[in-house]
């Protein structure tokens, strides 16, 4: 292997380096590519070989154990008939929009609020992140006691006011609300403060200027903050989407791997996990997964495309 | 330096023809099994799933080769298949879940047949039940028994007693014998007590009478049998109880039926011999207040497990002498004494470790109830699918329970989801 500095040596071509091959001139980069290697390594051993071998596994039949059996378009034929698929891919959208408007508008709001706290902004900023460092697992079990019938918080304060106390978890809404509120509750910190890092990046010269021209606080919200805002906006409803459409550990640890009363919480990964790894389909399983990547491939473009918007050239 | 996208896909090419011949060896189906090495035996179990005093005297009773034991704690099928298929690293001797053993059976192939090390010898010694759920169709036996969990009638006796209902284990078993004398226990305690409800969660009842049945979703000649009235009737007696407003509706193991066994609202659980745990770590107050009594209408199996000898053993004969001895009567009742594994060896239910009483069901002996409920099991026989089958009934049931479907429309969309899955596993 030849390093860079005998490259020109080793060539009789001129130096401009026209009439060298071009395998010669990537290989005096050896050094480079070594260098960006382990994370392509890493990517093609634990990324890119899984994903190709669910694609395989798709169109086969496998128990786990014994041979792999070819059946074509078998899996997705009865995808397409399953109705527990359809209950999970319609619990997904539902969850996905119950979890995922609310967590960005509140997260929108406690940043722009948090931009004009002048006192213990940090002690604020760190009190709205701490649900997103805290183990799912604990949480979920934390939340369906907060939500259990006879002795939750929730119910304790509806009986306060009067109001008749729920089965939250033995009711198919029920089920719903608490597991979209533990996403929310989970991901307002992070989205809060990736638009605090945005709302910082916006010039202060434009809200003088507006300041000037006498706009008020809310005209200010919609005509500068929010335009100026879009690709932040962009980032995290893509990021939203990515993790609201795989939702799996909040149904599974607080209704358990049935997705609960009327299979509520039977989002499309649970569904995907209970074929998988319980009744020991993987094929079908895989066919599952694959159905996952293209909603979320499907909402991410829907996303992007409204939130680009027309007027940015981008 | 530009990565064009001929190379790109050429690399996707590469890693795709990497994928399909990565699959071609995993279709390795276990035939050719490499044996381990002869210098020391392994063996895989969960945490808690045999006695620590028995491990330790087994490693000490057979010193060559040196038994090296190793917890395996998380989703221990899932590690098992996953060490499987790997194809080095497989344990001599590893354990098998109750729910797994089904599912394993048309992987015999990969397990020693007992039959050929000299089980005949021992199988006797064992529940006839539970032995069976471990032999094949062509009576290959690939496990032996570890453990059982028989169910029994748990009940607060203090609100019994306040109910005007008998209170007295042997009055209780003699009047609650079946599900309709149980029903109607439930009625009256209502009648007096209304916070009461008798039965914890109605859908819980299903798998006990489907439990307490000699058939279950799928026959031994692989027919669909989940609509016959076997599993009607258990699914009718969980919808009686739902009907006669005798149902919590509170899961067993969530934070309203920890506080309600305490409280009161739930006075008796039925449950596999290992509920006693769940049950005495969640309360305080009811301590020394709950009783035992047989299950109504007989009782039923939850959970129990095995040892198997992996075709990898480099000496399965010697590995047979170590399960045989680990799970002699004697050592599942030190077992018992040390982690609460119920034994699978009737011989061991008369060991002074099990004939104990306990204080928390007021001086009563547990194996008094669990004993016999131990051998009067059902032998019922298990499809390696019965799990996937069984979950449309599980779903449509709580559809009836919250009140958003009729029975009969539930029923309906069971049976024909269950089909759909069982054909597409191969099902007639």
């Amino acid at each position: 292997m030849t390093g860079t500095a005998t490259v020109p040596a080793a060539t009789t071509a001129p130096l401009t380096g026209k009439g060298q091959r071009p395998g010669r001139r990537i290989w005096s980069y050896w050094r480079f590519y070594l260098a960006l290697s382990p994370f392509y390594v890493l990517f093609a051993v634990f990324g890119l070989y899984p994903m190709l071998s669910t694609i395989v596994l798709a169109f086969q039949r496998w128990d786990g154990l014994s041979a792999r059996r070819f059946t074509g378009l078998g899996n997705f034929e009865f995808l397409v008939q399953d109705p527990t698929f359809w209950t999970a891919l319609e619990n997904t959208i539902v969850l996905f929009f119950m979890s995922t408007v609310p967590t960005l508008v509140i997260a929108l709001l406690l940043a722009v609020m948090l931009q004009s706290a002048v006192r213990f902004t940090n002690v604020y900023r760190i009190a709205y992140f701490i649900p997103n460092v805290t183990s799912l697992v604990a949480m979920a079990i934390f939340f369906s006691s907060i939500f259990s019938t006879n002795f939750g918080l929730v119910n304790a304060a509806l009986r306060s006011l009067g109001i008749p106390q729920q089965d939250w978890l033995g009711q198919p809404w029920g089920i719903k609300i608490a597991i979209s509120t533990m996403i929310v509750w989970q991901w307002v910190g992070y989205n809060t403060l990736i638009y605090l890092a945005g709302l910082q990046a916006i010039p202060k010269e434009q809200y003088e200027a507006a300041k000037v021209d006498g706009a008020g606080p809310v005209r200010t919200l919609f005509s500068i903050t929010l335009p100026q805002l879009r690709p932040v906006i962009l980032f995290t409803v893509v990021i939203s989407t990515i993790g609201g459409l795989q939702t799996f550990t909040e149904p599974q640890v607080m209704v358990g791997n049935s997705g609960g009363t009327g299979q509520s919480g039977m989002t499309v990964v649970l569904l995907f996990y209970r074929t998988a790894f319980l009744d020991n389909d993987y094929g079908y399983a895989a066919a599952i997964a694959l159905s996952i990547f293209l909603l979320v491939l499907l909402f991410t473009a829907i996303n992007w495309r409204i939130f680009r918007g027309r007027s940015d050239d981008r | 330096m530009e990565l064009s996208r001929r190379t790109l896909l050429g690399g996707f090419a590469a890693v795709a023809g990497g994928t399909l011949v990565g699959c071609s060896s995993g279709m390795d189906t276990g035939s050719t099994a490499k044996k381990n090495t002869t210098t020391e035996l392994t063996m895989w179990c969960w945490p808690g799933g045999l006695g620590k005093s028995v491990i330790d005297d087994t490693i000490a009773h057979f010193p060559d080769p040196k038994i090296k034991y190793s917890e395996i704690g998380g989703d221990f099928k899932q590690k098992l298949v996953t060490t499987f298929n790997g194809g080095t690293g497989i344990p001599d001797i590893t354990g098998i879940k109750g729910e797994d053993i089904a599912s394993l059976l048309p992987q015999a192939s990969r397990f020693v047949d007992l039959k050929s090390v000299g089980a005949d010898s021992v199988l006797g010694d064992y529940l006839e039940w539970k032995v069976n759920q471990a032999t094949t169709l062509d009576g290959k036996v690939i496990g032996l028994p570890i453990d059982v969990g028989p169910t029994g009638l748990f009940y607060r006796e203090d609100i019994f007693a306040a109910a005007g209902l008998p209170s007295d284990p042997a009055k209780v078993a003699d009047q609650l014998k079946t599900w309709d004398d149980y029903f109607a226990a439930g009625v009256q305690l209502k009648a007096k007590n209304p916070k009461a409800l008798l039965v914890w969660d109605a859908t819980d009842l299903y798998d006990m009478v489907v439990g307490q049945g000699t058939e279950r979703y799928i026959s031994k000649d692989n027919k669909f049998i989940g609509d016959q009235d076997h599993i009607r009737k258990a699914w009718d007696t969980s919808v009686k109880a739902m009907t006669m407003k005798i149902d919590g509706k509170t899961p067993s193991g969530s934070p309203d039926w920890n506080a309600g066994l305490d409280q009161g609202t739930i006075p008796t659980h039925i449950g596999a011999a290992w509920v006693a745990l769940d049950i005495k770590s969640a309360v305080k107050t009811s301590a020394g207040k709950w009783r035992l009594a047989p299950t109504p209408s007989g009782p039923a199996n939850f959970g129990g497990s095995f040892l198997a000898i992996t075709k990898n053993a480099a000496d399965p004969q010697k590995a047979f002498d170590v399960i045989k001895y680990m799970l002699s009567a004697d050592n599942e009742a030190k077992a018992f004494a040390d982690a609460q594994i119920f034994p699978s060896a009737p011989a061991a239910y008369d060991k002074p470790e099990l004939k104990a009483a306990d204080k928390f069901f007021g001086g009563q002996v547990p194996i008094d109830v669990f004993g016999p409920a131990a051998k009067a099991i059902p032998v019922a026989y298990q499809s390696p699918y019965d799990d996937s089958v069984a979950a449309p009934f599980h779903d449509e049931l709580k559809t009836v329970q919250t009140g958003s479907k009729t029975s009969d429309a539930a029923w309906a969309s069971a049976v024909s989801k269950a089909k759909a899955i069982a054909k597409r596993q191969g099902v007639q």
